[in-house]
């Protein structure tokens, strides 16, 4: 029933409007949440329990309340005590077959001695062969809502935020230390859950309502604070790096704020507690709080017959308001006089279950349709626990404070203990300004650290203010005696979420698991969707009485974040790819390549033919961008030093405008990149890596020069993506470059093979032609400024159209490169593969002074080849068929290699391997057995060379 | 056979129309949006390496972290900055990089000889971007986890940092009091960081300008 205006009511009534409940139109006004306006319409039951399906109203009518998760529209698990209500909404409630009112899942009730604590332990485990079932079966009672496919997928960027000061919880001493820290210069974040500031403020009387409006006025008046409502604070990590979740933007999604705070303020109220005796879930028993949110904040009569059991002035105020509502309050037991209750009785079924009657533990049995209770008060301790804290328990407030806490966390308002408003204003005050000291403390300190701060006159960095102040004098706050009740002379439920009765609390302890954290785990109690705000304290308690251990000596469990449920679309954000492409990707794209994606980078695969490809590069002219392949730039008198240590073979003697391949390994030996080096200049090299090893490889070298030879004169420059690069190919690749090079004599005579030159490429200066190759024909690798990228490559393919050239792409490569014995670091190595194992022994200098692996690498060279495995080339008697890559070489029943590479040879018209064996079978016409995938064995024989194709390396030398 | 060079192209494709300035195709695009990107790949680029507290280091004038206008090259306005301990990036109006790094050979010469020092064009290894308006910190937040407050990276400031998950250099140079950044990568990364930018600035009302002599 909707009441009168109400002073403070945050309903607008000039908004009114409907919205479908299970079908059924609701009249809401704006301001409502879903909960008030089903309860103003007369509804009393809002779901049904998750284990037992029991019918449930509200208890708390706030966020946490547990009998409001509904389905809103395609959105699942929506608080509905928390979510305003929006015209046209289409709500349901969740998990309920075939509606809310007649539910056949309440049949669970009838076996409920067979779902107890850690039934499914003892039940769905055997047999094995049915857990498909059990899954469908337990899948059907599963209390929650659905998603569907079809969602559309809004992202949100997430933002990152520096506050000074961050303050988590918006009521007034939140505000109260907002503004005291503002006010004393630093910048703050204020965090509020529900929809407005003002925390308890808001459903209080006249003072309350008028204290409400000076501090929000405040808020709004003090420059420098953020403000954000309807957001949480999920979490708080090392250094104070909080996870701040706005809720409610459009669409129902979330934002994330990443927030470095400097000082991080505690000020989250404290949460009402629960009653455990019978019947305490039966709709039509709440909190005090709960009511008086229901009449003040929405105008709802929350019942016509109430009966109360206060022990605090929250209960005290509760009554008042049921009074000043028209509710007939028709018992008041007060617990601080020893009354209390014994059980409720209710009437009805399914939705129209609700409280008949209170048994009174007098014996008197009092007729109502509402029990409200106010029996105690739980510290959300959450971010204080994230922060180290392990709070204390009082048993004189009976309640949880805050121990020990970290020099950037501070707390203050409930959780920090008792008084009157003035002082507790006084105490966030102090709080806040201190806050803001430590801050600003914090900020001079990182200030001087980091050398991106303003200059005084050019000269230098900016003197900064010195430090100052004393800490802020923070009044103690007086804590309230208040009893300790937790549970009358009847079980009840202790976790609403969970269905955990306090029975089965007991039960659990006397199994065995007799400490907090196993019990949760074995009766799954505070492991619901309210995470223990609402139960914890009763769970402790329950315990606590089944092991005769006091609560201080029972303790809480751990409170991890989230601290309140997050969407995964808020943590995922904007998706953040990375990807990366050379000045050419315009070109592939138009001419039909296919994509490859090679870690960030995209390249071309094929242009539709790879075999085809080959066969022109064999024949012809063939171009492929190799831009992705890694190019550092090194210069200085030590560069040779720098090469002989991290490279298997001699450099000190490469000549200007020469080229050598070079074999990197690490101390243990294995082989981990290669490349060629070019020497441009007397102090000036190029070094190219592999294109995955770019980056590894250049940490590589500055570590060297970093930590082991920082006395070396070497700069490195990465110029990977400086220079667009594409390797020409084929036969006629001299003849092409003939037409479009400058500066450079490209004679074989003049410019042999493994040589390097500069020149002008299409008419573009500051290029570097090397004459090397992977694919073992004649061929011209180009790094050309990458700008001018797709200008030379469009030329090359202009002025090569009557040479035949053609692109080509990495898999043609690849084959190319196969055919030709040319072993890819990563691919016929892998993590465990030493150098002599890959066919490098011409590459391995032992005689060198030292190198980066040489100890490792002499002992292997000591074993003479009888250890390890060696990489050959290998090809199947039947050329028809190419061996999957790592199929297995076996000798008898073990495995005695792999296949690293393999393919189909164009050139050859027959399948070619490369493949790491046993050093035994390694000699050139072994003949070896393949195992394919699936079992099937083939013969094959060890190869002379590496190379397939013209292995004396002659056509490439023309 | 002397060819004309052809047209240098950014790894940000241009926001039509596309034209040509000093032998860049760049975007004639123009916008007044309160929040505008614009691609600056065209300006010389040039990667300087010396001692961090050397004679070149204050012949440079710019200590590590910050920025300035004030070294006098040949041909005028020059945007030095301290990128890394002993690192620099001197930015140059486009074409200018060989004049550029000729100059600073010549200074390391004269004012740092014992020094070892060394200068390499980037003109085309690294992707450039500028972003101005008032908002523009704002959508730094949103892609980078820096600190980007006037206390901690005030007109002026350089660092390196994570921009879209791309390894990124930042320059604040505010433009006639209104907060404006540079930002670089490895040109590979252009496109992408450029698309991340325009993407997360959509709802600030992001535009897209054009490049403009000289640029810098």
């Amino acid at each position: 029933m909707r009441l009168g205006p109400q002073p403070g009511e945050e309903i607008d009534r000039e908004q009114a409007f409907t919205f479908r409940w299970n079908g059924a139109a609701v009249p809401a006004y704006a301001g409502d949440t879903i909960a008030s306006a089903l309860a103003a319409s007369g509804r009393r039951v809002f779901s049904r329990s998750y284990k037992y399906h029991r019918p449930r109203g509200l208890l708390t009518a706030s966020y946490h309340d547990p009998g409001c998760f509904f389905q809103v529209g395609d959105e699942p698990n929506v608080r509905g005590a928390h979510r305003l209500a929006e015209p046209d909404m289409d709500v349901r409630s969740q998990n309920t077959w075939p509606s809310l009112g007649f539910d056949a899942k309440a049949v669970n009730q009838l076996a409920g001695r067979f779902l107890g604590p850690g039934f499914y332990y003892k039940t769905f485990i055997r047999p094995q062969r049915l857990w498909p079932l059990y899954e469908r079966v337990l899948q059907r009672f599963v209390h929650a809502g659905q998603v569907s496919a079809d969602t559309p997928r809004i992202a949100v960027d997430k933002r990152y935020a520096h506050p000074d000061v961050l303050v988590a919880g918006g009521g007034p001493a939140g505000m109260a230390a907002a503004v005291a820290a503002a006010r004393a210069g630093t910048r703050v974040m204020l965090v509020e859950e529900e929809h407005r500031l003002g925390g308890h403020l808001r459903w209080g009387a006249a003072a309350d309502l008028a204290a409400l409006a000076e501090l929000r006025a405040l808020v709004a008046a003090t420059p420098g604070i953020e403000v954000h409502t309807n957001a949480v604070v999920a979490g708080r990590y090392d250094g104070n790096w909080t996870a701040v979740v706005l809720r409610g933007l459009p669409g129902g999604t979330e934002q994330l704020i990443k927030a470095r705070a400097k000082v991080l303020v505690v000020a989250p109220g404290l949460i009402e507690r629960p009653y455990v005796f019978g019947g305490n879930d039966v709709p039509g028993v709440m909190l005090a709080t709960a009511v008086r949110r229901l009449i003040r904040l929405h105008a709802v009569k929350p019942g016509q017959r109430a009966v109360v059991l206060t022990a605090n002035a929250g209960g005290d105020a509760a009554i008042a308001d049921l009074r000043e509502a028209g509710v007939e309050v028709a018992r008041v037991l007060d617990a601080r006089a020893g009354e209390d209750i014994v059980r409720v009785h209710g009437h009805g079924a399914g939705q129209h279950r609700g409280v008949r009657g209170v048994q009174a533990a007098d014996g008197a049995t009092i007729e109502c349709d509402l029990l409200v209770t106010a029996t105690g008060w739980t510290a959300p301790a959450a971010l204080l626990s994230m922060a180290g804290d392990q709070p204390a328990y009082d048993p004189r407030a009976a309640r949880f404070f805050p121990r020990q806490l970290p020099e950037n966390v501070l707390a203050t308002g409930g959780i920090a203990g008792d008084g009157s408003h003035e002082e507790l204003i006084a105490h966030a005050e102090a709080v806040g300004r201190e806050a803001a000291r430590r801050a600003a403390r914090l900020r001079r300190e990182w200030q001087a650290a980091v050398p991106t701060r303003a200059p005084a006159n050019g000269n230098g960095h900016a003197r900064l203010p010195a430090d100052d102040g004393e800490p802020e004098a923070i009044p103690e706050l007086p804590v309230d005696a208040h009893p300790e009740l937790f549970r009358a002379s009847t079980h009840g439920i202790v976790d609403f979420c969970e269905d955990v009765s306090s029975k089965d609390i007991i039960s659990a302890v006397k199994e065995g698991y007799d400490s907090i954290e196993l019990a949760k785990r074995y009766t799954t109690a505070t492991m619901g969707p309210t995470q223990g705000k609402i139960e914890l304290v009763n769970a402790i308690a329950a315990a606590a009485e089944a092991t005769g251990r006091s609560i201080a000596e029972t303790g809480t469990t751990t409170w991890r974040p989230p601290y309140a449920p997050v969407t995964l679309g808020a943590l995922a954000g904007r998706p953040l790819e990375p990807v990366r492409y050379s000045s050419m990707q315009p070109w592939h794209e138009a001419h039909g390549a296919r994509p490859l994606i090679a870690g960030a980078w995209i390249r071309p695969d094929h242009y539709g033919d790879p075999a085809a490809e080959v066969r022109n590069v064999r024949s012809r002219v063939g171009i492929i961008d190799v831009t992705p392949i890694g190019k550092l730039d090194l210069r200085g008198p030590d560069v040779p030093r720098l090469l002989n240590l991290v490279y298997v073979n001699k450099w000190s003697k490469l000549g200007i405008g020469r080229v050598r391949y070079g074999v990197m390994c690490t101390e243990d030996g294995v082989v981990f990149d290669d490349g060629v080096t070019g020497r441009l200049g007397p102090e000036h090299y190029l070094m190219s890596t592999t294109s995955s090893g770019a980056a590894t490889v250049w940490e590589w070298l500055e570590n060297v020069l970093q930590t082991m030879h920082q006395d070396w004169a070497v700069h490195i420059t990465p110029v990977t993506t400086a220079y667009a690069s594409m390797n020409v190919a084929g036969p006629a690749s001299r003849d092409l470059l003939l037409r479009v090079t400058e500066g450079v004599d490209l004679a074989n005579e003049a410019f042999g093979y493994m040589e390097v030159r500069t020149g002008r490429i299409a008419g573009v200066d500051g290029c570097v032609l090397w004459r090397i190759g992977f694919t073992g024909e004649l061929s011209y690798e180009l790094h050309v400024p990458a700008g001018y990228g797709l200008h030379v490559w469009e030329t090359l393919m202009d002025r090569g159209a009557d040479l035949g050239i053609e692109p080509f792409g990495v898999e043609a490569q690849r084959i190319l490169r196969l055919e030709k014995g040319h072993l890819i670091v990563g691919q016929d190595t892998d993590g465990l593969t030493r150098g002599f194992s890959a066919g490098l022994d011409w590459a391995i200098k032992l005689d060198k002074d030292d190198f980066l692996g040489k100890p490792e690498l002499a002992w292997q060279h000591e074993q003479n080849g009888t250890s390890g495995a060696r990489l050959v080339g290998l090809q199947p008697d039947d050329g028809s068929l190419v061996p999957p890559e790592a199929s297995q070489i076996v000798d008898g029943p073990r495995i005695a290699g792999r296949v690293t590479s393999s393919r189909m040879s164009p050139t050859l018209g027959r399948s070619i391997c490369l493949a790491q064996v046993e050093a035994a079978l390694a000699a050139p016409g072994t003949q070896v057995i393949v195992r394919l995938p699936g079992g099937r064995l083939i013969g094959a024989r060890v190869t002379d060379h590496l190379a397939h194709v013209d292995p004396e390396g002659s056509r490439m030398r023309v | 056979m002397s060819e004309y060079p052809g047209v240098a192209r950014s790894p940000i494709a241009p926001a039509p129309p596309v034209r040509v300035e000093a032998g860049w195709e760049v975007s004639g695009s123009r916008s007044d949006a309160p929040l505008t990107i614009t691609d600056c790949t065209p300006l010389a680029k040039v990667h300087l390496r010396a001692p961090w507290n050397g004679a070149m280091a204050k012949a440079l004038g710019v200590p590590f972290g910050r920025a300035g206008r004030d070294l006098e090259g040949p041909d005028g306005v020059w945007l030095v900055a301290g990128s890394g301990p002993g690192e620099w990036f001197v930015f140059a109006p486009p074409g200018t990089a060989g004049l550029a790094g000729g100059w600073l050979g010549t200074l390391a010469a004269d004012s740092a000889p014992e020094e070892f020092v060394s200068v390499v064009d980037l003109t085309h290894g690294r992707a450039l971007m500028r972003i101005t308006g008032p908002d523009a910190a704002e959508l730094l937040a949103r892609l980078c986890g820096a600190d980007l407050h006037d206390d901690m990276a005030p007109d002026g400031a350089a660092l390196r940092s994570a921009v879209a998950g791309v390894a990124t250099d930042i320059i604040r140079d505010d433009r006639a009091g209104v907060p404006s950044y540079l930002l670089h990568c490895e040109r590979s990364s252009g496109q992408y960081l450029f698309g991340a930018l325009v993407s997360a600035g959509e709802s600030l009302g992001i535009g897209v300008d054009g490049f403009r002599l000289p640029g810098i």
